[in-house]
């Protein structure tokens, strides 16, 4: 069979193909019909020479094959030191494969490929600080995954997360209708407790356009409004779009470029449509590399940034809390033993390691690093799209067991993840392993601690 | 006295009491009956998968597994369903407090009838932590409207009402939760027992206030329901004034019990729904759990 009814090269683009991928449960006849589907070699092989350019030929041929990746790779130790889960070995028997072979490549070869890119990699770009050429295994393991997306080799729930993408502009079903009135909401529940307070949508000339995760419309409406109250409590002129609000891009986990750059360019839209100075960017890791960091380039945009300055949430408090905006009840500081998941999206790959650091030394009295920490900390173990494929669930949560022993080893029962990602993946932890720790993002812990002006307090 | 009102239920036997008051209370009001389910916990990450909150199993939450959880919902209430034919089945997937407060907003109920805790009815009495679900505890935070409680099964009779206790910590929430209870007794044309408890649990402490403390206080409590509320009742006559000194949750569920209480109505106003944090905290939830008549917690003034 050239292509299945739901595996196939084509992206979702209706209602009725993403109802149908969602229909099948557990995506078994995806996968089925993915042990037949054809390679189209020809177009494999000419995708590959227009895109593979020399930064990637390049690292392909002067990798030494020292094995210094190894043990940086967080999937070779927690595997037995499998030397199937080298770095190295992992990109030059997909990836170099597939070059060296002309994209002459068959089925079971794609299918091993899929497995490698999604289940033995997270690209969390740890290796390529200990390659001694600087060889980048996470950002080669991205472009594998754009053409095994192109030829229909992808988990099924990244195919239904980018066709998510390409049908509402946002990783979940929900519209801007949706959006809107849960902001709503959101403002009509705080009313009581904060008299005043106010979700303002589609301000122009705002000080800060806030942007989110779908996840949390969806299911965690609440962080909606932790936000909405520490903005106010810090007297933030601030505005969320009723159109591109979603920063996250489940279609960058899935190597479907072209939803990617079709859901950064909705977020790029509201900043020229609503003219802010800046943006803050929700408690997420990947939301922040997709929005922030890669898509200027998939959108094309020379500066190789956003049209507007745009900072991680980590760096909004850090600096509400340098400043004043926030100040916080030293009474209310954390007392216990507490540690920091480091997201590699934003730490490792957008140099915030400080700014957390300085949020911890505002708000805890014990703060425990783990080791290793900050650009060198390890993946929460679910990073990549890994968190949710059911078909390396197994896979998953083997690679949970470093994270779980690093933060054993601090001996904190409390982390603070501030990236959904992580916070999955630390929740899944301790559903899996039953240690006794407790997660949390940043807000619900500032708005426990912070002190509330005279003025915003409702009257009793 | 209710025109919508929403059940909100786990669909296990913990609810049953709860279950009984709904459709009681639907079928004596004519009122619309939502009973609605949470299915499932959203768990893996982003996907689709949640957590079946019945069984504990990780399973896909469409559309074929909602109508397999409505079968199951429609024999759990078979007999009640029945006698009240008009009765809206509804499930959701998501955080459950959350979508309980969607769902209320959406229908614009003007009550929420649930049980206190499917976790703590589940789990054997020797481990109970004596306290109430979280569910209740974030949508008796949330909610616009009052949440009606039917923890134990003694409490399940919502019929023929002769006294309603209004206990007040004479704050701004009770404010809401005595209009409430104002209006029950007058449609109802009941008793209207209006109650505080002084609260004496300093004494645990090491503090032993003397006796005419206490009684000055209880007696400026007395005097504080006659300024605070007594003006607000317009005539309605059929009312008491109590006020007992103790442990506030003890002395309202033994004053209850002494009034033969058909309802308890009180304030939910702690801000703090971590469970963990909140577990001894609440006076209504600990009355919630020891009642042995429903018990409705009442925040804001809108939906009364």
């Amino acid at each position: 069979m050239p292509e299945g009814t739901l595996c196939n090269k084509q992206p979702v683009t209706t209602q009725e193909q993403l109802d149908a991928l969602l229909k099948d449960k557990g995506g078994e006849l995806y996968y089925k019909e993915m042990e037949s589907l054809d390679v189209d070699t020809e177009k494999l092989w000419a995708s590959i020479q227009k895109t593979c350019k020399s930064r990637t030929k390049t690292w392909l041929d002067i990798c030494a094959h020292c094995g210094l990746c190894a043990d940086s790779c967080f999937l070779y130790d927690v595997n037995d030191k499998d030397p199937k889960q080298v770095p190295a070995y992992k990109i030059q028997s997909t990836l170099g494969e597939i070059v060296k072979r002309k994209g002459k490549v068959d089925n079971e070869f794609m299918r091993m490929c899929m497995e490698t890119a999604w289940s033995k990699c997270t690209c969390c770009n740890r290796c390529a600080m200990y390659c001694p050429y600087g060889i980048d295994m996470g950002v080669m393991f991205g472009y594998l995954r754009g053409l095994l997306y192109s030829q229909g080799f992808v988990p099924w729930e990244l195919k239904i997360g980018s066709g998510m993408h390409r049908l509402y502009r946002a990783q979940m079903d929900v519209t801007s209708e949706d959006f809107v009135d849960t902001c709503e909401w959101m403002a009509e529940e705080a009313e009581e407790e904060w008299p005043g307070l106010t979700i303002p949508v589609d301000k122009e000339n705002a000080d800060i356009i806030y942007c989110i995760n779908a996840r949390e419309a969806k299911h965690y409406p609440e962080d909606i409004s932790e936000a909405a109250t520490l903005f106010h409590i810090a007297g933030e002129n601030w505005t969320v779009p009723s159109n591109g609000w979603e920063m996250t891009s489940l279609s960058m986990f899935a190597g479907d470029w072209e939803a990617c750059r079709m859901q950064v360019e909705e977020v790029y839209a509201a900043m020229d449509r609503l003219k802010p100075k800046r943006m803050v960017a929700t408690e997420c890791g990947h939301a922040f590399r997709a929005t922030v960091t890669e898509g200027p380039y998939w959108a094309g945009l020379e500066s190789g940034k956003p049209p507007v300055e745009s900072i991680h949430y980590v760096e909004w408090v850090a600096e509400a809390l340098r400043t004043g905006k926030l100040k916080i009840d030293p009474a209310k500081k954390i007392k216990e033993p507490v540690t920091y998941q480091d997201s590699c999206n934003y730490i490792r790959n957008a140099g915030l390691r400080d700014c957390a650091r300085e949020i911890l030394s505002y708000i805890a009295e014990d703060f425990r690093e783990m080791a290793p920490n900050g650009d060198h900390n390890y993946c929460c173990g679910g990073g990549g799209g890994f968190n949710g494929i059911g078909r390396y669930r197994k896979q998953r949560n083997k690679a949970l067991e470093k994270k779980r022993d690093q933060i054993l080893a601090t001996g904190c029962k409390l982390v603070i993840a501030p990236c959904h990602n992580c916070w999955d993946a630390i929740r899944d932890l301790e559903e899996e392993f039953d240690v006794g720790i407790r997660w949390t993002f940043l807000k619900p812990l500032l708005l426990d601690m912070v002190i509330v002006p005279e003025h915003l307090k409702p009257e009793e | 006295m209710f025109t919508k009102v929403l059940f909100a239920t786990s669909a296990s036997p913990c609810c049953d009491a709860a279950a009984r008051v709904a459709f009681d209370m639907a079928e004596r009001y004519s009122a619309e009956l939502v009973t609605f389910h949470v299915l499932g916990v959203p768990s893996r990450g982003y996907s689709q998968t949640v957590t079946d909150v019945r069984t504990g199993d990780q399973v896909e939450a469409d559309e074929d597994y909602n109508q397999w959880v409505m079968e199951e919902l429609k024999i759990t209430y078979e007999k009640q369903l029945a006698d009240c034919p008009e009765c809206e089945l509804a499930t959701g997937t998501g955080v459950p407090y959350r979508e309980v407060l969607r769902k209320a907003r959406e229908i614009d109920a003007d009550l929420i009838v649930m049980g206190a805790s499917t976790t703590a009815c589940e789990i054997p009495e020797s481990h109970r932590r004596g306290v109430a679900g979280s569910t209740l505890q974030a949508v008796a935070k949330s909610s616009r409207c009052p949440v009606l409680v039917v923890n134990r099964p003694s409490a399940s009779y919502w019929g023929g009402f002769s006294n309603v206790v209004f206990a007040t910590d004479f704050s701004k929430a009770s404010d809401s939760a005595f209009q409430f209870a104002l209006k029950t007794a007058k449609e109802m044309g009941c008793t209207l027992n209006l109650f505080h408890a002084v609260d004496i649990t300093g004494v645990h402490a090491g503090k032993s206030p003397d006796q005419d403390a206490i009684e000055d206080q209880v007696m400026a409590a007395r005097k504080k329901i006659r300024e605070k509320y007594v003006w607000q009742m317009d005539g309605f006559k059929e009312y008491d004034i109590d006020v007992w000194e103790g442990i506030p949750y003890v002395e309202i569920v033994k004053f209850a019990r002494e009034k033969q209480a058909d309802l308890i109505i009180m304030a939910h106003h702690t801000h703090e729904i971590d469970a963990e944090k909140a577990a001894f905290g609440s006076t209504l939830e600990q009355v919630l759990l020891r009642a042995t008549c429903p018990v409705a917690s009442v925040n804001r003034p809108d939906k009364i």
